[in-house]
């Protein structure tokens, strides 16, 4: 799925709710937003502090984006080092913040290297799961 | 962070340009760091770093509670046999530490406990206390040894006695809290004010900078003169740490500790039939620590600083893991491993080159590998190890001003 049909799809879903048209500006390619998407949703979000630091707790705003016609109905978020095979030792909190809108807080990157976030976006047609690599330094 | 790394290569250009040129003299030209190598290099400074203010203690930086909590260090009365301070099992002379593979209790029975006595250099810079991090603030952890019957065997009731009893300790503790000494129905919060006081002594025992430091600042800044002081073979050991070794991604930052948990397949049994479950029982005592900072001991009311022990996440493979321990000083502090297992820093490095991989059971990192170093490759990070060494420390126990009541 491609950044366009991203923005289109939050678009037109914004309209759909009656949101304000900024409302889905995330889902957008921006400064800090990092993206990921199957052939059904995308999601874009960024990370507070937007440098991940080793160690430090951070959170992260998502922003999901369903093909017209879906809805997000629940988003889960982890993350872990592939090559290592271990996850976080911290469990993140998600809460939903408006559609398709979620803060997670509580992730930690504990060494440097190769991470990979994994989304599991909940829609009433079943679960999206994307993966974003992501290099802390 | 950028501009370091910016600055970094440019230092060492500089810097390897005089290894190159002085290559006839020195046999071995060492090769300059990578570039991968040098950042990580840059990622364990600048040192030394005074340890920020702790919001769930409310006189963390207060010169009083400081002088308190010094006091309170070096009394064997915190004890209520009279025969244990907490200076008995972290010897000044001994960079903190008691010299044991696992540290020997107090009363008659002087009982021998699971674990090896860790330094305390620096140790305000770390996030979770204990080999298994089973507190999350320095004033909890200390709470421990004065409470558990295995080492001082105190009680609240005792704490408050003491403290209302000694004129000088009574007057430091009013100048610190702002208050008397809590009557004994509210000898818990005297307690707890206690150990916020050694807390904020310990938070003062920053060491200072060490030759690897000084080798880090002058690749920092371009200065291949400096830099070329730093000892060759330790050059290497620091070229293996950082690289193909892997230990700074455990070893990680200013202090040389991630803060986190690792299981290097250390064995874990304290005796047979017996073992330290590590971080999986460290989990389980902080979330079960009524002065945990989540609980309502902590001063900090927003209670941000007890975001960590809030989003703790607890799996299996938290068994057999500890905490990764800072490596400054590391020279000073032996034996080593959160059983004193292993006596030497030789030993050390032996165990990470030889590495049982069938010991790393299941969960273990798949990160470590054996490394297989040769004789020579050891003795290289075993000499970087030593360069770790701070040049300075501040005095431990500087004789006290008597104690004049303020605003009384
Ligand atoms: C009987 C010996 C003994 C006494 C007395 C003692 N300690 Fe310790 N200390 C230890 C041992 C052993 C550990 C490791 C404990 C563990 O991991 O469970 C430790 C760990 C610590 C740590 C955690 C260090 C880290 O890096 O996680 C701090 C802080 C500390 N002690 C402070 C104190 C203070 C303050 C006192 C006095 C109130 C004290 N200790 C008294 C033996 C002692
Ligand atoms: C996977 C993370 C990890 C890596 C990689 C790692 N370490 Fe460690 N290190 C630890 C942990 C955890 C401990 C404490 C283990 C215990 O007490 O059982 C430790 C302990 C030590 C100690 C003992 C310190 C003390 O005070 O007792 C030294 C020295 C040390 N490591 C050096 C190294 C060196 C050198 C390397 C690279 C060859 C390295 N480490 C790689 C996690 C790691
Ligand atoms: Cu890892």
């Amino acid at each position: 799925m491609t950044l366009k049909h991203c923005a289109r799809a939050g678009c037109a879903l914004a309209a759909l709710l009656g949101a304000s048209p900024g409302a889905y500006a995330a889902c957008d390619a921006g400064p800090g937003v990092l993206r990921g998407s199957t052939s059904r949703v995308a999601l874009a979000f960024r990370t507070d502090p937007p440098a991940i630091k080793v160690g430090e707790l951070f959170s992260l705003e998502a922003e999901v984006c369903p093909e017209a016609g879906t809805s997000v109905t629940g988003l889960r978020v982890d993350a872990g080092m592939p090559a290592h095979k271990h996850g976080m030792n911290y469990r993140p909190r998600v809460s939903s913040t408006g559609p398709g809108k979620y803060t997670a807080t509580g992730l930690m990157f504990h060494m440097p290297g190769q991470w990979q976030f994994t989304f599991d976006v909940e829609t009433p047609a079943g679960r999206e799961r994307i993966h974003v690599d992501y290099t802390a330094q | 962070m950028r501009g370091a790394a910016g600055l970094t290569a440019a230092g060492f250009l500089a810097c390897g340009l005089v290894l190159m040129s002085s290559a006839a003299v020195a046999q071995t030209p060492l090769p300059g760091p990578a570039p991968e190598e040098l950042r990580n290099i840059q990622r364990h400074g600048p040192w030394s770093q005074p340890v920020p203010r702790d919001p769930s203690n409310r006189v963390s930086g207060n010169a009083e509670a400081i002088a308190l909590g010094r006091a309170l260090f070096f009394d064997p009365r915190l004890s209520p046999s009279a025969d244990l301070s907490c200076a008995t099992c972290h010897l000044p002379e001994r960079a903190l530490t008691d010299g044991r593979d696992r540290a020997r209790g107090g009363g008659a029975a002087k009982p021998r406990l699971d674990r090896n006595t860790p330094g305390l250099w620096n140790v305000g810079h770390g996030r979770w206390f204990g080999w298994d991090g089973g507190s999350d603030s320095l004033w909890s952890f200390a709470l421990r040894p004065i409470l558990h019957p295995d080492e001082m065997g105190a009680s609240a009731a005792h704490v408050a006695r003491l403290l209302r009893g000694d004129a000088n300790l009574a007057c430091r503790y009013a100048n610190a809290f702002g208050r008397a000494v809590p009557p004994e129905a509210a000898a818990e919060s005297a307690l707890v004010d206690a150990a916020k006081a050694l807390a904020a002594y310990l938070e003062t025992l920053v060491s200072g900078a060490s030759a690897f430091d000084e080798l880090r600042e002058a690749l920092a800044r371009g200065d291949a003169t400096a830099a070329a002081r730093y000892p060759d073979d330790a050059r290497r050991g620091l070229a293996l740490f950082a690289g193909k070794g892997q230990c700074s991604i455990c070893h990680f930052g200013p202090n040389f500790s991630n803060g986190e948990f690792h299981n290097i397949g250390m064995p874990h049994m304290v005796e047979p039939g017996r073992v330290d479950p590590g971080r999986h029982g460290g989990i389980r005592r902080v979330r079960a620590d009524k002065y945990n900072l989540l609980g309502a001991f902590s001063d900090d009311a927003t209670r941000a600083s007890g975001s960590r022990t809030l989003h703790l996440a607890q799996n299996h493979g938290n068994y057999g893991q500890f905490k990764v321990p800072s490596l400054r000083n590391v020279e000073l502090t032996a034996p080593y491993m959160h059983d004193g297992r292993l006596a030497t820093l030789r030993e050390v490095v032996r165990h990470y080159s030889e590495l049982n991989v069938d010991r790393l059971h299941q969960d273990g990192e798949a990160l470590l590998k054996p490394l297989r170093l040769s004789d020579a490759e050891s003795e290289d990070l075993v000499a970087f190890l030593r360069t770790l060494t701070s040049r300075s420390f501040p005095d431990l126990n500087p004789a006290p001003g008597p104690c004049e009541r303020r605003g009384a």
